[in-house]
C-alpha cells in the first residue's frame, strides 16, 4: 500500500507515498477512501480538472474535490488515474475518477487541511503527510 | 520535549511558555490543566499548535488553552485566541472545518424513572426520526425554503418556519443568529453541500443523549435554568455539516494567497488568516457567520423534530412530555467581542476553537431569566460518564476572554480506539451499565468509546478549580444515538 495510517489525537493523519507526483495524488486518493470504505461496485467514472498556486495546494484541492463529488453523488471511488502538469505559474491536475454508490463503513472525513503539509522528494519518491478533519 | 520544558507552572492550574521561548511568539501561550492534564497535552503536537497559535498577527493577550486540551490541525483543539478588532487577522485555521459545531439541553418536566421502562422506543423513535450519517439527506427538504434565509436567520429563521418556540431562541448563545452573516459570501459548492443537510445530526462525534441531572451542586443557580435531580434531560451535539465544511476549505483555500501578499510568516500553513479589515476578512466573516447560522438552524430543527418524536414514542404512557431548551453554545466559532486588553475595553475577534463561551452573571448578551446568574457552560462528556453544566464566571471574562473547556478532550486517536476497543462489545458493556445506544454506523462507535476520552471529572475540577465556570449540575447517561 503506498500509504499507512499515523497518530494523531483527534483527527485522521495519513503518510502517502509514490514514484512520481501522479503516484502520490492517486496514493493520497485511495488513503482517504481507505479510511472512508469502498464502493460495492465500480459503475461512475468522473472527470476532474483543477489547478493551483502549488503543488502542496493541488493535492489539498484534489482530494477536497474527491470529497465535494462524494458527498453530492453519495458515491465512494476506488480508483484514480491522474496527470499532473508542472507549474507555469499554475500546476494543473487532469484525473478521472472510478468508483460507485456507496455509504461510508469507515471513519467518516469532513475535510483535508493544510496542516504541517510538505510534498518532498528524495531518492525517487515523493512523500506528504495529509491531516484530514474527522 | 521542548515544550513539555518550557512549560512554566505559574499556579496550580495555570501553566505557560513564556514569549521568546521561539522566535516568532508574540504572546505566551497559557495552559489550564493540572500535573495530569499538562503531562497529558505533552504528549502529542498540542504544545507546538498553541505556541503557533501565539504567533498570529495581531494576537492579543495570550494564546490560550483549556483543560480538554488535544491535538488539532492549525489552532489546538481547546484553543482560544483574540486578535485585534482593528488591527489583527481572522483565521480559519482558529474556528475549524465544523464551523459552529455546538451543543444544547434540553430540559423535560419528566422525571428519568418515568421513562427509564420505554427508553428502548423512545430512542428508536428518535434514531428513526433523525438522520446521522453524513450526506443523508434530512427530513426537512429545503427546495421550498430559500437556504439565503436559512444562513441569514439562524436558528431564528427556524423558529419562523414552525420549528421551535420564539422563547428557544433567548436561550441560545447571540440568539441563535450571527449578525455579520452574509448568504451572498457562502459558495455554491458550500450551498449544493448544504442543501439537504438541515435536520440531520452528521458523523463521528456527534450525538444525542439522554440523561439524568444525578446532582446539582448551585441550587441557585440549577433553579433559574429549570434543572433539579432526577430529571430528563437531553443533550444534542451537532454542526454546519458538509455546507461548513465546505466554506472553511473554500477559505483556506483562498487565504493561502493573501498571507503571500500580507507577507506573514506563518508556522503552518493552516493558520492562513487575512486581515480583519481587508474584503477577503470581511468574507471569511460573513461566510463563516451564515456557516454558524446554518449550525443554528440544524440544530433548532432537531430539537423540533425531537419533540415529536419523545412526544410519538410517549404518547399515553406517562404524562405529555414537554422539553424546554436550556441553553445552546457554540463552541466552533470566531466572533468579535468587546474583552479588556491591557486595562482598556478593546474590540477583539475571539477565536473558540473547542472551546465554550462562559460569560458572567450581568453581561449583556444573557438573556433576561439568567443575567442574574451567568451563562450555561455545557460541558458534554463521553457516552459512558457524565456531563456537566457549568455557570460562567467574572474570572474568565477576565483572563481567558470568557472562555471555557467544551468537552472531557480525546486522548485517543480514532485509529487507536478502533484498535483498542470492539464496537459490539462496547455496545454490550454500555448497555449492561443501562445505557441504551442507538448507532447509525456501529463500525465506527469504537472510535466514541469512554476510553478515548480524558476524565470529564478532572478536566471540570481545573475549571471550577481555576475559576473560569462553577459546577451547577452533573448528568449521566441513559441513551445516545451516535451519529
Amino acid at each position: 500500500m503506498p500509504y499507512e495510517e499515523l497518530t494523531h489525537t483527534a483527527d485522521i493523519s495519513l503518510r502517502v507515498w509514490g514514484a512520481s507526483l501522479e503516484e502520490l495524488y492517486e496514493s493520497a486518493a485511495r488513503g482517504m477512501f481507505g479510511i472512508m470504505g469502498r464502493p460495492a461496485k465500480r459503475t461512475v467514472a468522473r472527470l476532474v480538472s483543477l489547478a493551483a498556486a502549488d503543488r502542496e495546494s493541488l493535492l489539498v484541492d484534489w482530494l477536497s474535490e474527491l470529497l465535494y463529488l462524494h458527498e453530492t453523488n453519495g458515491e465512494l471511488y476506488d480508483h484514480f488515474e491522474v496527470s499532473v502538469k508542472a507549474g507555469a505559474p499554475d500546476w494543473a491536475l487532469d484525473s478521472r475518477v472510478f468508483g460507485g454508490p456507496g455509504k461510508v463503513t469507515g471513519t467518516k472525513i469532513k475535510a483535508v487541511t493544510y496542516h504541517g503539509l510538505q510534498i518532498s522528494f528524495s531518492d525517487g519518491v515523493y512523500k506528504a503527510t495529509l491531516v484530514f478533519d474527522a | 520535549m521542548a515544550y513539555e520544558r518550557a512549560l512554566r507552572q505559574l499556579s496550580e492550574y495555570v501553566f505557560e511558555i513564556p514569549v521568546g521561548f521561539r522566535e516568532d511568539m508574540r504572546v505566551p501561550a497559557r495552559l489550564y490543566a493540572d500535573n495530569e492534564l499538562a503531562a497529558m497535552a505533552a504528549k502529542d503536537r498540542s504544545l507546538a499548535q498553541l505556541v503557533n497559535v501565539a504567533c498570529l498577527p495581531g494576537v492579543v493577550g495570550y494564546a490560550l488553552a483549556m483543560p480538554d486540551i488535544h491535538e488539532g490541525y492549525g489552532f489546538p483543539i481547546g484553543g482560544v485566541a483574540a486578535t485585534d478588532g482593528r488591527h489583527g487577522v481572522i483565521s480559519p485555521g482558529g474556528v475549524g472545518y465544523d464551523i459552529n459545531c455546538g451543543v444544547r439541553l434540553l430540559a423535560s418536566n419528566l422525571d428519568a424513572d418515568e421513562v427509564r421502562p420505554f427508553l428502548g422506543q423512545v430512542m428508536d423513535a428518535i434514531a428513526a426520526a433523525v438522520p446521522a450519517g453524513v450526506g443523508v439527506t434530512g427530513e426537512i427538504r429545503l427546495a421550498k425554503v430559500r437556504l439565503d434565509d436559512v444562513l441569514e436567520g439562524g436558528a431564528q429563521w427556524a423558529v419562523s418556519a414552525g420549528f421551535g418556540r420564539r422563547e428557544d431562541i433567548d436561550h441560545c448563545e447571540g440568539g441563535g443568529r450571527l449578525e455579520w452573516a452574509r448568504a451572498s459570501a457562502v459558495s455554491a459548492r458550500a450551498r449544493e453541500r448544504g442543501r439537504e443537510q438541515v435536520g440531520t445530526l452528521g458523523a463521528g462525534n456527534h450525538f444525542i443523549e439522554l440523561s439524568e441531572v444525578v446532582q446539582v451542586f448551585d441550587a441557585g443557580a440549577a433553579d433559574v435554568f429549570g434543572l433539579r435531580p432526577g430529571q430528563l434531560v437531553v443533550q444534542l451535539h451537532s454542526g454546519s455539516r458538509g455546507l461548513g465544511h465546505q466554506v472553511a476549505t473554500d477559505f483556506v483555500r483562498s487565504f493561502q494567497a493573501v498571507v503571500r501578499r500580507e507577507g506573514y510568516q506563518l508556522p503552518d500553513r493552516e493558520l492562513v488568516c487575512a486581515p480583519l479589515g481587508s474584503s477577503e476578512g470581511q468574507d471569511y466573516l460573513a461566510a463563516m457567520s451564515a456557516a454558524a447560522n446554518f449550525a443554528w438552524a440544524n440544530r433548532q430543527v432537531m430539537s423540533e423534530i425531537l419533540r415529536r418524536a419523545c412526544e410519538r414514542a410517549l404518547a399515553g404512557k406517562v404524562r405529555a412530555v414537554d422539553l424546554r431548551l436550556v441553553y445552546d453554545v457554540a463552541h466552533n466559532v470566531a466572533k468579535l467581542e468587546r474583552h479588556t486588553v491591557h486595562g482598556k475595553a478593546t474590540e477583539v475577534c475571539v477565536h473558540r476553537k473547542g472551546a465554550t463561551r462562559a460569560f458572567p452573571a450581568g453581561h449583556k448578551e444573557l438573556p433576561s431569566d439568567y443575567i442574574g446568574v451567568g451563562q450555561p457552560v455545557l460541558v458534554p462528556g463521553d457516552m459512558g460518564t457524565a456531563s456537566y453544566v457549568l455557570v460562567g464566571t467574572e474570572k474568565a471574562m477576565s483572563e481567558t476572554f470568557g472562555s471555557c473547556c467544551h468537552g472531557a478532550g480525546r486522548v485517543l486517536s480514532r485509529s487507536a480506539a478502533r484498535k483498542e476497543v470492539n464496537s459490539l462489545e462496547l455496545r454490550r458493556s454500555l448497555e449492561a451499565q443501562g445505557i441504551t445506544i442507538r448507532a447509525h454506523n456501529l463500525g465506527s462507535l469504537a472510535e466514541e468509546a469512554p476510553a478515548a476520552y480524558k476524565d470529564v471529572e478532572r478536566v471540570v475540577s481545573v475549571v471550577e478549580g481555576a475559576g473560569l465556570a462553577r459546577r451547577v449540575a452533573r448528568l449521566i447517561p441513559l441513551g445516545v444515538v451516535k451519529g
